[in-house]
């Protein structure tokens, strides 16, 4: 599969905030041995190079689909980011020290795109309730039906271009007329409604969770369908999402995650060993 | 430039709600115009021949702008000193208005400023920080300060 190298070295040498960058310890995919590389991470992906001031770089991990795991190894402060299908691979990391692993897990756990995606729905609706003032009361008796919004225009961020847009303007999320989403009044608006979420394998291979049935519409002409694979969360593979818990289940997911490898480490001894032996 | 070839085309087989096909012309003068099975998951446009199971190629939806040319057509303008352009042609108004809307707000680049967005909003409004709630009030990635504008500022151009 080709993939357009000119755009992904663009996106990495543009003005584009970057999340997180420093050196890490990369086991080489030919050579076992682990190899400093400067990496520099932008959303959902990971780019690599030599030192921080190189125009080239060596490659790039799209960071969807993976989990990341501490890993038992020789060398201190590991991790690896793992694909959980047969035949996906597994990178190996090294930080320095103990505040540059905890931190890279951190951040690199929540990169992916559905983690935004969550967040940004969560937000919006946020930002309609706001706008509506405290006395309204959203509806939680029924998750799955979205309170009546009266699309009004007074207050909202202007509609969503049409024509020439340019991918880096925070409007409002809703469409305008033109493409195909006119919210008029009494229109239901929800987050799965929304095209900003992308469905994630996990949510797709549980039939029983309730959900707009707008979002599995057979709008989408051609939709490949194929056997939905191992899940995008992984070791998050049990969580059922609901959209109006689903940030909060996903970041709570997490934090119980890094809770866990936090006790891991607090195992460990000084010297990062783990104290499998009592010698006292 | 390396890069996670399998791992991709695994992502490219998660279901998504724009799959459909297009007719799809390439960046380089002369290129013709072929009919693809575009699909676009997360902020990547992949695109197939009909019925084969890998794809051709894939394209980053980000520093890139979509462009109406006509009723059923539409382009991604990546901002290179290029400016390479990838046409599409749908069947439909509606289609192609979908598919301009999609790809615009599946970039990372897009929601992550629509996020600062509401967030600024949201504080004025309510006088609380929406994330706060989270615990991630602080990370790098959704700070206001960043340099970024609320106002699009940013235009094509660079």
């Amino acid at each position: 599969m080709k993939i357009d190298e000119k755009v992904i070295s663009y996106f990495e040498s543009s003005n584009t905030p970057v999340d997180k960058q420093g050196y890490l310890y990369k086991k080489g995919e030919i050579k076992t041995s682990y190899q400093k590389r400067w990496f520099v991470l932008k959303g959902n992906l990971l780019f690599y190079k030599e030192k921080p001031a190189d125009r080239d770089l060596i490659g790039v991990i799209v960071l969807e689909g993976c989990t990341v795991q501490l890993c038992e190894s020789d060398e201190q402060f590991a991790f690896s980011l793992v694909w959980n299908e047969p035949g996906l691979r597994t990178y190996k990391f090294a930080a320095e020290d103990q505040e540059s692993l905890e931190d890279w897990i951190k951040t690199l756990l929540s990169a992916n795109h559905q983690y935004l995606a969550l967040l940004l729905s969560d937000m919006e609706r946020a930002y309609r309730e706001a706008l509506e003032g405290p006395s309204n009361e959203p509806t939680k008796t029924n998750p799955f039906i979205m309170p009546y919004f009266p699309i009004s225009e007074a207050g909202r961020a202007s509609t969503f271009p049409s024509l020439r847009s340019s991918s880096s303007q925070p409007t409002f999320a809703s469409s305008s007329s033109g493409a195909g989403h006119s919210l008029g009044p009494g229109f239901r608006v929800g987050p799965m409604a929304d095209p900003v979420l992308q469905p994630s394998a996990a949510i797709s291979a549980k039939p029983t969770l309730r959900k707009s049935p707008k979002l599995w519409s057979k709008k989408a002409t051609n939709a490949v369908n194929t056997q939905p694979s191992s899940t995008f969360f992984g070791d998050f593979a049990g969580v059922i999402l609901e959209p109006e818990d689903e940030f909060v289940k996903m970041h709570e997911e997490f934090g119980k995650e890094i809770k866990k490898l936090i006790s891991h480490w607090a195992t460990r001894g000084p010297d990062g060993q783990e104290n499998l032996i009592d010698f006292s | 430039m390396r890069f996670n070839e399998k791992e991709l085309i695994s992502l490219s087989r998660q279901p998504s709600e724009k799959a459909a096909e297009l007719g799809m012309r390439g960046p380089k003068k002369g290129d013709v115009l072929k009919k693809r099975l575009v699909k676009l998951v997360v902020n990547f446009l992949f695109y197939f021949r009909t019925d084969e199971e890998e794809p051709i190629g894939a394209l980053l939806l980000e520093q890139c702008r979509v462009e109406r040319e006509d009723s059923l057509t539409f382009s991604i303008i990546f901002l290179d000193e290029a400016e390479r352009k990838y046409q599409f042609e749908c069947d439909s108004e509606e289609q192609c208005g979908e598919w301009i809307d999609s790809i615009i707000k599946a970039s990372y680049e897009f929601m992550r400023k629509n996020l600062i967005f509401y967030r600024t909003e949201i504080h004025k409004l309510t006088g609380k920080d929406p994330l706060e709630q989270y615990g991630i009030s602080d990370e790098t990635r959704f700070q206001v300060s960043n340099g970024l504008q609320l106002k699009a500022r940013e235009t094509s151009s660079l």
